[in-house]
């Protein structure tokens, strides 16, 4: 089989362009994870100038606008986005320095204890109030061709904090404290003041949010987190970029027991996810929805993805949305196929 | 595809990740228990039971800087049982191990070495020799036929044979995995390495103490050392606090404990077991846990009664009756890049706990054999005409 192009041609229209102040919906389940579809999103918008400068070089891209890219993840760390990207032929180290790409981590530090640093070294007075936790003792194994010998027995604490300050591609780590809106607003100065420092002139920012529907379920109501507060949140990183993509989890328990069709009471993970997520369908450009497929696994489909119009479709874009469900299969070296139903 | 995937050697596969993912810096051979996966060259260890191993997605063994959660419904210990088999073989291959919550005599009731994996199925097959048909010499190196999960296209099986015999240069390398002995204990010196993190009741969350232990414990240890975190039966109300289910609490315990793994992406990988029979999988709570874990596995006892019923679901005599279903919901790194294509998902699998194995194979139904008797007695009061009755 041979490699497949990094962007499927079918889904080529629906990810390249996002409208002005579009919210696009991403949802996966347990076992189709929408990690393949936000990295098709990634080379969508940023392969174009990089292709362009390597290739033909220094060359304005058609618009004037540079695409740049926020991508915040709460589930997912660096080393997997990078890593995958690589795949596709995206550095995302290489357009973090350039200023088009830019990672804020919701993983490594969101729930830590900000008392770590005491227990460890005191290693990185040099590093800022988010850096202060656990230098991460492999980054210099990951910068490759620094240090050949990634397990050297020397890596101490010593020689791990210098080269943890010069930490590539993670602009900002997320830190949650507090309670309620407060705690969300903390998160929200720190995503802008990424997004911020992004924006230089009119350039098109895209803002990808990786599962931002975690952080409502580990939270809940007994740190005054609700669905509506997350709403609020959402909106309010979305009115400072061009377009927004958001994915979350749409499992059946996290949807379906919050109807109270069933014999027990919803609980309030479940009931305030559900409230998120079908308000943000409502309010989104467009749906795209990951799912298996209902009859069991195939050896050459991995799942369906689904493309609707979601309820904040307006009638007057020039460009209509085809509405379209599609098969993709994700090979072994990471390539994706997306192919209609019978078809191949 | 499966062409090319089939060329590519063991060899190949470990360039493969130092160059274009340099970004996983793969451990030095000497490390004993971790390999290249045959798959795409990330560093693996072995959860100490070798057809576990298998079924993980091709990747020969638990990918570094990854967690499995074992789900289990009913009262039965199964779960418990792969537990220590991952912490015997981390004992064995002189890794630490962490157990969060569990009182010290857990770590006494370990199983007990009997050799590497490759020598018990050499018994094994020397046994069998003479009962079965060979089919040709050269294809007895892709693992054993039909009795297990078959390795995907980069046939782990073969991979680890290949280590061990092809190589004439090296000589007996460090075992990978090893057999136990459920019957017997784990005596190791290096047993006493464990470390038995308690839960304490507090009136706030009580993981982040736990939290805290395991991190100091990972970032003054050595860079080479390779550490194994257990989590058996969270959330069991014999050992949790009532408050610990609170789902910010246990979420945000399972999103640190993620973060922990991702950023010591070559040296922890984990392991979780779930009594599915306290909290439903119908749960949004569990749903979360699992989309939290990077590897999902149920596993479903068949009941006590149903022994009889399943002894007939034995292709032939001398195998052992399957014990239950197991269900793989989601495998480490296939499906976090999407899922879905890899031979192992969407089986039935069934599993068959034994002294010495844990054993995962396909399930198949039983022959109705219990049916020939009744459609016997059933024929003659039927209307349907014996066979010397009909003419043609």
């Amino acid at each position: 089989m041979p490699s497949q192009p990094p962007l499927p041609p079918l889904l080529a229209p629906y990810l390249s362009t996002q409208q002005e102040s579009s919210l696009t919906l991403v949802s996966s389940i347990l076992g189709a994870t929408s990690n393949w579809l936000v990295l098709r999103f990634l080379h969508a918008s940023l392969s174009n100038s990089s292709n362009s400068n390597s290739s033909i070089g220094l060359e304005e891209p058609p618009n004037g606008k540079q695409k740049k890219v926020v991508l915040v993840s709460f589930l997912r760390g660096w080393e997997f986005w990078k890593s995958e990207a690589k795949r596709l032929g995206l550095d995302l180290a290489r357009l973090e320095s350039k200023q088009q790409f830019a990672y804020v981590d919701g993983l490594s530090e969101l729930f830590n204890t900000p008392k770590s640093p005491a227990t460890n070294a005191p290693a990185s007075p040099t590093g800022g109030p988010a850096r202060t936790t656990l230098p991460l003792r492999q980054q210099p194994g990951m910068l490759p061709g620094r240090t050949p010998a990634p397990a050297n027995p020397s890596l101490g604490k010593g020689s791990a904090s210098t080269p943890s300050n010069a930490e590539p591609g993670v602009s900002k780590k997320l830190y949650f404290s507090g309670n309620g809106t407060t705690a969300l607003d903390a998160l929200e100065r720190d995503i802008l003041a990424v997004i911020e420092k992004q924006k230089t002139s009119d350039d098109e920012i895209l803002l990808i949010i990786d599962q931002p529907d975690f952080l409502l379920a580990s939270t809940g109501p007994s740190q005054a987190i609700g669905a509506t507060e997350m709403m609020d949140w959402v909106m309010g990183l979305q009115q400072n970029v061009h377009s927004t993509v958001l994915t979350l989890a749409a499992d059946s328990p996290l949807l379906h027991n919050a109807s109270a069709v069933g014999h027990q009471m919803a609980t309030p993970i479940e009931s305030e996810h559900a409230a998120f997520s079908i308000g943000l369908a409502h309010r989104a450009q467009s749906v795209m929805q990951l799912r298996t497929l209902e009859t069991g696994a195939a050896r050459d489909v991995s799942g369906v993805l689904r493309i609707s119009r979601g309820g904040g479709w307006s009638t007057e874009a020039e460009d209509s949305l085809e509405e379209r469900e599609l098969l993709f299969y994700i090979q072994r070296d990471g390539g994706v196929r997306v192919f209609g139903r019978g078809e191949s | 595809m499966s062409f090319r995937k089939r060329n590519i050697g063991l060899s190949t596969g470990a360039d493969r990740s130092t160059q274009p993912n340099a970004t996983q810096p793969t451990p030095p051979e000497a490390t004993p228990g971790i390999r290249p996966s045959p798959d795409d060259g990330r560093p693996t260890t072995s959860t100490g039971a070798p057809s576990l191993d298998n079924l993980l997605a091709g990747h020969a063994g638990l990918p570094m800087g990854k967690s499995l959660l074992i789900e289990e419904n009913g009262t039965t210990d199964f779960a418990g049982a792969l537990l220590r088999y991952y912490a015997a073989e981390g004992i064995v291959q002189e890794q630490k191990v962490h157990v969060v919550a569990m009182p010290e005599q857990w770590g006494r009731s370990l199983p007990g070495l009997i050799g590497t994996a490759e020598s018990l199925d050499e018994k094994r097959s020397d046994r069998r020799k003479d009962e079965r048909m060979k089919i040709a010499w050269r294809y007895e190196r892709l693992g054993e036929f039909g009795a297990g999960v078959a390795g995907t296209r980069g046939a782990p099986p073969a991979a680890s044979s290949a280590a061990g015999e092809q190589d004439p240069n090296a000589k007996q390398p460090p075992a990978f995995c090893h057999a136990f002995d459920l019957t017997k204990r784990l005596a190791h010196p290096s047993i006493t390495n464990m470390t038995f993190i308690p839960c304490i009741p507090t009136a706030q969350s009580p993981f982040p103490a736990i939290l805290d232990r395991l991190r100091t414990a990972i970032s003054s240890s050595a860079p080479s050392t390779i550490h194994r975190i257990l989590v058996p039966s969270l959330l069991n109300p014999t050992l949790y606090p009532p408050e610990s289910c609170r789902p910010e609490y246990v979420l945000q315990f399972l999103h640190s404990l993620r973060a922990l793994l991702s950023a010591y992406p070559t040296r922890v990988t984990a392991m979780i077991t779930f009594p599915l029979s306290l909290y439903s999988r119908s749960s949004g709570l569990v749903r979360w846990i699992e989309l939290l874990s990077d590897g999902v596995i149920e596993l479903c006892p068949f009941p006590h009664s149903a022994d009889n019923l399943t002894t007939s679901g034995a292709a032939t005599s001398q195998e052992e009756p399957p014990q239950g279903m197991l269900k793989t919901h989601r495998l480490p790194v296939l499906h976090e890049r999407g899922g879905g294509s890899d031979q192992n998902v969407g089986q039935d699998w069934a599993f068959i706990l034994s002294r010495r194995r844990f054993e995962i194979k396909p399930f198949s139904l039983p022959p109705a054999e219990g049916d020939t008797e009744a459609q016997e007695t059933a024929a003659p009061g039927s209307s349907m005409p014996k066979k010397s009755d009909l003419e043609f």
